[in-house]
């Protein structure tokens, strides 16, 4: 095993451990007959049969023990809970948005936005699609059109902004449709599909620019913003010295309203929001939330939810917070990429992407390779990750075909203050160890498809 | 012994900021008065609901310590469905983060434009939900629960000679599938007894429709059935409990209401073709199956909620601690529903001021009233709730004007509840002085959570069509 590179100690976590959680050592017999049971879909395997749990970074967050605490401050009034006006104001300070619609979670407040604001027969684009906020927008009528950069779907493209929106692909929709079918641009931070690539401040003031003079809303997908925050000032120059809040808000400034789901960011097992600065927009979306979420001072959240995801923002803008995160995804990232394991580059900000197409040359798109390799590397050791590659972009809705996407990935998403340096390398080993048997595996078919967002239920069988 | 004996002592506590009545009248201006607009601080008692509000028990905070966050297949995922299943007897469980979001799957798969759903009586967000679909929610409560002064034992039960007629007269292919709701919330928390169940479940099963219970308050109507239907009397709650859910083919459950959760709900089902597609929009709009929008530690809380609601000592303390209230209004000549509901308490608004019409709203204005006096938040359960009608936004008088009291559970003592019956009664004493109110603003669906209210002025027309948007 590998001794850490000196400099590598530099992303010691900024906290101690107060609270563990037991875990569950297996067989690799046990887990073979698990994941067979799971038709080879990480999904639908128990957590109990999982050692480590890089499933995603949605929720799975250890939270600190100030928000253990205001888990216990929980007003649980059906009406005007204090907590949901101390998270209202936090909001506002942080993010700066006037107004505050909080739900259960992110696709709550997508679920939202959408019905508000998409007309049927508009074009929506986004710096590249996300399954739940592509679906919501379809479902509301709405077309999604990517116009992220095409850096951003070449895995070995070296660009440190993969997550910027070109403008002359939002120009030429602009032109084809008019800026009248275009009800808003969905901006998302640390692009998650294309590997959590972040958009650069440069990039946004041109956007904005550009919106401002067509009158098209920005709206942010916040999720992950704080950390697209930390790679603007790594990466972008004028930004070296100014403070993750700062950053945060400069962004925000430059949008006109945000969905949210609170639990990456945010360090809460549950929540999100929406939130805007359009008095009129606010006022339709506090009247559609109580049909589907609660009513508007609640949201579908318990009162210490709201608490504990107020506390959570404060941690998540704390350089120290951000350093440790991203130090540690890059240290398994680095691992990996010294072990000539094909991942995406550059290394982003929750998660690292290995390139299935590259680790399993042999097998066709269609026999989906991110699947077989994510399902072989829970046999190998119980490590749970995630296909985002041909099974997640589904069916084109017009040709019925797989849509087969550029980018073919398995994401080992780290969960934030959960796992230890120890963890990860046994993550990089695990890893190391199926790329050199990498010849033998094969790929899967498919025998159960659901119809939406078909990567999470949908069962397969090895290929014989 | 005539003392109502809590089984339990209190572990934690929530301190009151009270206010005096100048700031009272302040505030609840500044809410437009309505007071689902007030801060929560500023209630001195708070029985807007019983939804959310429990104190959860030691063995509940220590359940969501161990909460598992696992995205998919949580160990609390696991113990959720095994006490659901035990329970409810259901194969088939989705879990929600409340109960309207299991309410709004259930119909967006089941109910469309030519749709009929009856029920004894549907709740606010069910009926939203099912006219939100285009459909068309029915009630179809028994005689009794119209007089409401008769001590009928029942209720809540829904009329069987109606639903007959109903289902002959519209046929089965209009009716997706018949509902009862129970405690029959809207008419008063009534219980609906085993042999109205089971008659439901007859004409369902006879007539090929889905019979759904709405199970929100399914303890509490289990131990009245245990102290009012014969034959029940040595049954144990949980038996009583899977009995009632044998002769339905499904349920929807706020978990916030007899699981002692701050969040949470569930569908359920016997039909492996229709979870799944209710599965299908779960996904879409709540969450993964295994957790479905909850926390895993919420699961958790709802598992051991789920088993702690049963416990024959604490529903007896829960139904005679709400008769404790109604009885003590009863004597001082308040009119109050009768007999004692499960959890509320609901006062008669169109009898306790009789000189306010329905469409001025006599239950709004008396619940601003309360609060006024003592800071007590209640609800109106009328012609604000249910007035304007869906398809065509026209204003009518609901069948009943009432204002509901909900008790939360484990939450106040018997002095608070004296306090209450003191404040109602001051209002109560200087009630010809009430003027009735107006709707100055109204969003379309479920109005009264966001309502703007003020007073009627002298010789003002209703102000309600051009307000409703």
């Amino acid at each position: 095993m590998n001794t850490p590179k000196a400099n590598k100690r530099t992303w010691a976590e900024p906290f101690k451990i107060k609270m563990v959680e037991l875990l569950r050592m297996t067989t690799r017999e046990e887990r073979e007959q698990a994941i067979r049971e799971a038709g080879y879909n990480t999904f639908l395997t128990r957590s109990r049969d999982v050692y480590i749990d890089l499933l995603t970074d949605s929720g799975t967050a250890a939270m600190s023990d100030r928000q253990w605490s205001g888990l216990m401050l929980g007003d649980e009034a059906y009406a005007g809970s204090e907590n949901f006006y101390h998270l209202e104001a936090v909001v506002r300070e942080y993010y700066g948005y006037e107004y505050l619609v909080p739900t259960h979670q992110g696709r709550g407040a997508e679920n939202l936005m959408s019905q508000l604001l998409i007309k049927p027969g508009d074009h929506v684009p986004g710096n590249m699609y996300f399954t739940t906020t592509r679906l919501h927008q379809e479902l509301a009528g709405g077309a999604f059109v990517d116009v992220i950069v095409d850096d951003a779907h070449d895995p070995e493209s070296s660009f440190p902004f993969k997550g910027n929106v070109d403008i002359n692909k939002l120009h030429q929709l602009v032109q084809e449709v008019g800026a009248k079918r275009v009800p808003y641009i969905s901006l998302e931070g640390n692009v998650n599909m294309a590997g959590g690539q972040p958009f650069s401040m440069a990039n946004l003031k041109e956007l904005h620019d550009y919106c401002r003079k067509h009158d098209i809303p920005i709206m942010l997908d916040a999720t992950r913003t704080i950390e697209n925050a930390w790679f603007i000032r790594e990466r972008e120059d004028g930004y070296a010295n100014k403070s993750l809040r700062v950053i945060l808000r400069e962004i925000c400034d430059l949008t006109d309203g945000c969905t949210m789901s609170a639990k990456k960011d945010a360090l809460v097992n549950i929540g999100g929001f929406f939130a805007c600065n359009d008095a009129e927009l606010f006022r339709k979306a506090q009247n559609l939330v109580v049909v589907y979420e609660g009513l508007h001072t609640y949201g579908g959240l318990a009162g210490r939810d709201m608490e504990a995801m107020a506390q959570g923002i404060r941690e998540a803008v704390a350089e120290e917070h951000q350093a440790a995160r991203i130090g540690q995804v890059h240290y398994l990232g680095e691992k990996l990429d010294d072990a000539g394991i094909p991942i995406v580059m550059p290394i982003g900000s929750h998660a690292i992407f290995i390139d299935a197409k590259r680790f399993l040359p042999h097998v066709d798109q269609d026999d989906y390779p991110a699947q077989a390799l994510a399902a072989e590397l829970y046999i190998e050791s119980g490590i749970r990750s995630m296909e985002r590659g041909n099974v997640s972009a589904g069916r084109d809705p017009k040709t019925g075909k797989n849509r087969r996407p550029a980018l073919e990935l398995v994401r080992l998403t780290i969960p934030r203050r959960v796992y230890t340096q120890a963890h990860m390398d046994v993550v990089a080993e695990s890893v190391i160890d199926v790329h050199k048997r990498r010849e033998n595996i094969r790929g899967l078919k498919m025998v159960y498809e659901p119809e939406y967002l078909r990567f999470f239920q949908a069962r397969f069988e090895p290929i014989k | 012994m005539k003392t109502i004996i809590e089984p339990f002592r209190i572990k934690m506590v929530e301190p009151i900021k009270l206010t005096t009545r100048e700031q009272r009248e302040q505030l609840i201006e500044a809410a437009n008065y309505n007071p689902f607009l007030l801060r929560a601080e500023d209630v001195i008692i708070d029985l807007l609901t019983d939804s959310g509000t429990s104190a959860m028990s030691a063995d509940a905070w220590g359940a969501m310590m161990r909460g598992d966050e696992s995205y998919a297949g949580a160990r609390s995922w696991y113990r959720f469905l095994e006490t659901v299943k035990d329970i409810f007897g259901f194969e088939q469980v989705i879990p929600t983060h409340q109960g309207r979001a299991a309410e709004h799957i259930l119909f967006g798969v089941m109910v469309d434009e030519n749709s009929i759903i009856p029920n004894n009586t549907h709740f606010d967000t069910t009926r939203a939900n099912i006219e939100f679909f285009g459909g068309n929610a029915i009630d179809l409560p028994c005689s009794e629960a119209n007089d409401l002064e008769s001590e009928y034992p029942f209720k809540g039960n829904m009329d069987i000679a109606a639903l007959e007629k109903l289902v002959a007269d519209e046929g089965p292919e209009r009716i997706p599938m018949i509902m009862v709701t129970v405690t029959n919330n809207s008419g008063g928390g009534q219980p609906v007894s085993m042999a109205n169940i089971r008659a439901i479940s007859r004409i369902a099963r006879g007539a090929g429709i889905p019979f759904y219970i709405d199970a929100c308050r399914f303890a509490e109507n289990a131990h009245f059935i245990r102290r009012r239907e014969p034959g029940y009397e040595n049954t144990a709650a949980i038996d009583i409990a899977r009995e009632m859910f044998s002769y339905a083919d499904g349920c929807t459950m706020s978990a916030k209401k007899d699981a002692f959760a701050n969040i949470g709900g569930f569908l359920c089902t016997n039909d492996a073709g229709l979870a799944h597609r209710e599965r299908n929009i779960l996904i879409l709009t709540e969450g993964f199956p295994t957790y479905g929008g909850l926390a895993g530690r919420d699961l958790e809380a709802i598992a051991v909620g789920l088993r702690e609601v049963l416990d024959e000592d604490y529903l007896e303390y829960r139904l005679l601690s709400t008769r404790y209230v109604v009885e003590h209004l009863h004597e001082l000549g308040i009119p109050v529903v009768a007999p004692a509901g499960g959890h509320a308490v609901y006062l008669d608004a169109r009898r306790f001021l009789p000189h306010i019409e329905p469409l001025q709203y006599p239950g709004q204005s008396l619940v601003v009233e309360l609060y006024i006096e003592a800071g007590i938040r209640s609800v109106e359960i009328g012609t604000v709730m249910f007035g304007a009608d869906p398809h065509t936004q026209e204003e009518r008088p609901a069948r009943l004007d009432l204002v509901r009291l909900a008790i939360p559970r484990r939450v106040y003592t018997q002095s608070h509840m004296d306090y209450v019956i003191e404040g109602i009664n001051l209002v109560w004493e200087r009630r010809r002085g009430i003027q009735g109110m107006r709707i100055v603003q109204a969003p379309q669906f479920l109005r009264h959570f966001t309502a703007k209210f003020d007073w009627v002025r002298e010789n003002a027309e209703p102000s309600y069509r051009s307000a409703v948007e």
